[in-house]
């Protein structure tokens, strides 16, 4: 059941239990995490937090931890499956679900004692009324008419009959239009899969309603918005009334900064909205290797052709940048460059066919040094949460350093980060150039496919789901600007990679079409299912996206055929 | 030269400067008392000449002896007494019972010695602060807040706490608990407190 008044029915309910956290592996949920542990050390609530990368993980953790918790809240997992019937957990466990995922299982909806959900209503969930899909008490009814019907004595049995199968033969037919039709509601309900509002937002939204969020907490709420961003998981409208959401927040902490006799040591946090260009990580790169390698601008110059490159030096000459200046780290530029360097950009760019070179995001600074945006931050610890560094990396170490290097005093966890997303990007962009120029996107059909070969540079890289969805974006947008095909530009993208040679397995990613007005609802999860039912292949959905699975190399090429016929 | 032997023990303690316990030099020991013995002999034998003969020159080298007596006690009691303060520190570093490798490097009088230090501590531990009396060896430093968060290292199992309840510590699962409790696993290096 959806709870609408989290002060009450949740915080005031854990207050003084010992609670379970189970914190899935996204950045979204690594900030709501934080944020409710700051919460959670403020009163003094006992928790223990454990993370968890698929289904498996959370069951297992669950069975671990069953006997001595009660209470369990689920961050960013949980909400698109029949929980109780996975878990299958005591009935005196309650689970607090805060989760992104939609559509939410209408089990978890209707289940009034033991799921309670963090989300809000007001996302436009479309759930489907109770009647519709719930009936228990018909079947009672029918087999008590049926034993009514059978103790009556024979000779009045006769003279019912008639009457009694009429009956009989009409409420089963009923019965299944209604099943046929509660079939197809839950069909459309759980076609498409998308994302609702963040986490971190709600945990933050939590902490303001208690008056005890802090700016610390303000930013974590932030980053995890422009986590959903970044990975596309919202649409553009939502992220910009989510931002103007947040505007007011950080207006709202603000104010002290505008009295100029008290104002706050330069040490102190300062969050401050930016209408910033969109180039990842230019602050702590130079110029140049950001546009070459932020999918916005390379996609638009295209600079896997030397055309591309061309434009690109036409471009820094008409804003009137010396390459020497441009190629510089961004810090050293000469001040007078950096003084309009966005408006000069922005001008330029729109020349170029670039108009939304510029996007809302929020950035902090603290101290002379440290200064980032809420996107730096995404990256850094997208690429610390998912990195190959090590060979013996568990997924567990690497979660505990991206959570780290989210809070203030753990800078060179977060340059660390951000050096390994400089080299994520770098890699990204090389697969991208040379997936287009060597044409691997084949058009099935109904979708596009594309399968990076195992001697690729970097693949192991992308084995994991972050870095090959983001993988997955950059090459759809590239080949949408490099094909001419009008009716390829409005095809889904489906990308498979190898994940574990030993194995066998590789790792299937599904994302729909790309289009200005895409409402980003992905409907590979069940064509997924279906398909692996179909040709019973051997898959592991175990992520918590069902659009991200594991299949074994072997059963590829069936599995894609039964794609196809599924879909086309 | 005299007196080498003793300073040897004391630079031997000197070299673990950082608090640690070395094996009891018995043997170190023993050959300073030796040597002080035989100075000794010399000495008796040296004051009765002098004495009875009345040899007046043998009154320097009587002198030096004894110097060389009195240096080798104090070097003696500064490396009894350090390794004592030693010991001491270890009670309040480890608890009461110390772990064996610590117990092998030392000798019996000083195991005598640290259970009585016990057991005085703990005599005066239940004196202070009312009926249960008072741990003063927990929190060295004041403690910022009640509860703290650890991060555990290792696979370790199951945790009781104070209420009762288990606590199942795996590799890399952050846990927020009393302080008084996670202070001897952080200790043994299951856990790691977190600063955020």
């Amino acid at each position: 059941m959806f709870i609408t008044d989290l002060r009450k029915n949740f915080y005031d309910v854990v207050a003084n239990q010992r609670v379970a956290l189970l914190v899935a592996a996204d950045i979204d949920a690594l900030c709501a995490c934080k944020i409710l542990q700051a919460l959670f050390h403020c009163d003094q609530i006992q928790y223990t937090l454990v993370p968890v990368t698929g289904w498996q993980d959370l069951s297992t953790a669950f069975l671990e931890h069953k006997e001595q918790f009660r209470y369990f809240v689920l961050i960013n997992c949980g909400a698109n499956v029949d929980l109780l019937e996975m878990l299958q957990p005591d009935d005196d466990s309650i689970f607090f679900i805060c989760d992104t995922h939609r559509p939410v299982d209408v089990v978890n909806v209707y289940n009034d004692t033991q799921i309670k959900l963090l989300i809000k209503q007001d996302d436009d969930l479309g759930v489907p009324a109770y009647d519709d899909i719930f009936r228990d008490d018909e079947d009672g009814g029918d087999s008590g008419n049926e034993s009514d019907e059978g103790s009556e004595p024979s000779g009045k049995r006769r003279r019912f009959d008639e009457g009694a199968i009429e009956r009989r033969i009409e409420r089963q037919r009923a019965k299944r239009e209604w099943e046929a039709r509660r079939r197809e509601i839950l069909f459309d309900y759980e076609q498409y899969e998308y994302h609702g509002t963040s986490a971190a937002m709600i945990f933050f939204e939590l902490a303001w309603v208690l008056t005890k969020d802090t700016k610390d907490m303000l930013w974590w709420a932030i980053i995890g918005l422009t986590d959903q961003w970044v990975h596309d998981k919202i649409t553009h409208m939502k992220y910009v009334s989510d931002i103007a959401t947040m505007q007011r927040h950080v207006s709202r902490h603000n104010h002290r900064n505008e009295d100029e006799e008290n104002s706050l040591s330069i040490d102190c946090m300062r969050i401050s909205f930016e209408y910033d260009l969109r180039l990842t990580l230019y602050h702590h790169w130079s110029l140049y290797e950001s546009i070459c390698n932020s999918y916005y601008t390379a996609c638009s110059f295209k600079l896997w052709t030397l055309k591309g490159q061309k434009k690109l030096q036409e471009f820094l000459a008409d804003m009137g940048l010396p390459l020497r200046q441009v190629k510089q780290k961004f810090n050293s530029m000469d001040i007078t460059i950096k003084e309009n360097l966005r408006d000069v950009i922005e001008e330029s760019s729109n020349k170029y066919g670039m108009k939304d070179i510029r996007i809302q995001t929020f950035g902090v600074h603290f101290g002379f040094k440290n200064r980032f945006l809420a996107s730096d931050m995404v990256h850094a610890a997208a690429a610390l949460l998912e990195s190959t560094e090590k060979e013996q990396n568990d997924t567990t170490d690497n979660f505990i350093k991206a959570l780290d290097s989210l809070s203030r005093n753990n800078l060179d966890c977060l340059k660390a980060g951000i050096d390994l997303a400089k080299k994520k990007l770098i890699a990204i962009q090389q697969t991208v150039a040379s997936c287009i120029c060597t044409n691997l996107i084949l058009s099935q059909g109904p979708f596009l496919y594309c399968y990076l070969m195992e001697g690729t540079p970097d693949v192991k890289l992308f084995s994991k789901p972050l870095a090959l969805t983001l993988l997955c974006k950059y090459l759809l947008k590239a080949f949408v600007h490099s094909t001419r095909n009008k009716r390829c530009k409005l095809l889904p993208l489906i990308m498979a990679a190898p994940k574990d040679v030993e194995k066998g397995t590789v790792i299937v990613v599904g994302i729909p079409p790309d289009s200005e007005t895409s409402d980003k609802k992905n409907f590979f999860g069940r064509a997924f299912e279906k398909a692996a039912e179909s040709t019973s292949s051997r898959t592991l959905h175990d992520h918590f996206d069902t659009s991200i699975i594991e299949l074994k190399t072997e059963d590829r090429s069936k599995f894609l055929d039964a794609l196809i016929t599924l879909l086309s | 030269m005299f007196c080498e032997k003793a300073i040897d023990l004391i630079r031997e303690l000197h070299r673990m400067s950082d608090g640690q316990l070395p094996a009891f030099n018995e043997d170190g020991l023993r050959q300073v008392l030796q040597e002080m013995e035989a100075l000794y002999e010399q000495n008796q034998a040296d004051v009765n000449e002098a004495k009875t003969i009345g040899r007046a020159d043998l009154i320097p080298s009587i002198k030096l002896r004894h110097c060389c007596l009195l240096r080798n006690q104090r070097c003696i009691f500064a490396y009894l007494y350090d390794r004592l303060l030693r010991i001491r520190a270890l009670r309040w570093e480890y608890g009461s019972v110390l772990p064996a490798n610590v117990r092998f490097h030392m000798s019996a009088e000083e195991v005598q010695w640290f259970g009585q230090y016990k057991k005085s501590l703990a005599s005066f531990m239940r004196s202070i602060g009312g009926k249960e009396g008072l741990d003063i060896t927990q929190d060295m430093k004041p403690p910022k807040s009640l509860y703290i968060q650890v991060r555990c290292l290792k696979d370790y199992g199951e945790f009781e706490i104070d209420d009762g309840t288990v606590i199942l510590l795996k590799k890399n699962s952050q846990h927020f608990l009393p302080r008084w409790k996670c202070e001897q696993l952080i200790r043994q290096g299951i856990l790691e407190h977190v600063m955020s």
